[in-house]
């Protein structure tokens, strides 16, 4: 469940980000910080995004930063971040990017049921609308909590 | 005739995941003749099935590669619309 892979101190709402680059490291920090992963992973999602293009945005204002486990993945965990101004990473249909979910994965499988989860999330206004307005982290958690 | 198509983007974990959610989803909603596994793009070289279907960055990368499998690149994985419409463009195509 989305609400066993998240905490608060996972939450960061209204980051100021001057970049895709600095919002992504600013949504993976606090994953960094709860020893959820190494800066090694956090590095790779960087160098890939570079390399290939932003590969993690999904959905309209919505991206997934995440690497290969072997990159430095330490425990299964996701993260939410939302953006004070929304920026833009060069993926087209999708730009600019507001929500960030910072996904730690150990294997192909132990998260599929959080990850079932936030989809079905994503595919609500009313959560967007929600997350826009939330105070704190831990009313985010509470309707998480509630799913 | 039942076709096998291949869920895969650069990691494996995350993004193909979700896609993976949604494509099930459109395929059994439309009944459509579509068997989905999912793999990272390690799993493309060893796969037999008609179709590979990842995010459309991914797909530019993999139409350079002339595989002998049709790639379907998604831009908006909860889009359902155009979803539906590219499967049903490749079984078209596939008859």
């Amino acid at each position: 469940m989305l609400k066993d892979l998240t905490s608060e101190k996972l939450i960061r709402l209204n980051i100021d980000a001057k970049d895709w680059e600095d919002a992504v490291r600013q949504a993976a920090d606090a994953l960094l910080q709860n020893g959820k992963i190494k800066s090694s992973y956090i590095e790779a999602i960087i160098k890939t995004a570079k390399e290939g293009g932003p590969y993690f945005v999904l959905t309209k204002h919505v991206a997934l930063p995440h690497a290969r486990p072997e990159a430095g993945a330490i425990e299964s965990a996701i993260g939410i971040a939302t953006l004070k101004e929304p920026v833009v990473f060069g993926n087209k249909e999708n730009d600019p990017v507001k929500y960030l979910f910072c996904l730690s994965a150990l294997d192909n499988e132990s998260h599929i049921n959080a990850l079932a989860d936030l989809t079905g999330l994503l595919e609500r206004k009313k959560f967007y609308e929600f997350l826009d307005q939330a105070k704190d982290a831990s009313e985010v958690m509470q309707y998480i909590k509630n799913l | 005739m039942e076709f096998k198509g291949l869920v895969a983007c650069r990691a494996g974990v995350g993004s193909s995941l979700m896609l993976n959610i949604k494509l099930k989803q459109v395929i059994s909603e439309n009944k459509l003749p579509i068997k989905i596994e999912h793999g990272s793009l390690d799993a493309v070289a060893g796969f037999n099935g008609a179709l590979i279907v990842t995010l459309s960055d991914v797909a530019k990368e993999l139409e350079a590669k002339k595989l002998p499998q049709k790639i379907i690149g998604i831009d908006n994985i909860m889009n359902k619309v155009e979803i539906l419409t590219k499967l049903n463009a490749f079984l078209a195509e596939a008859k």
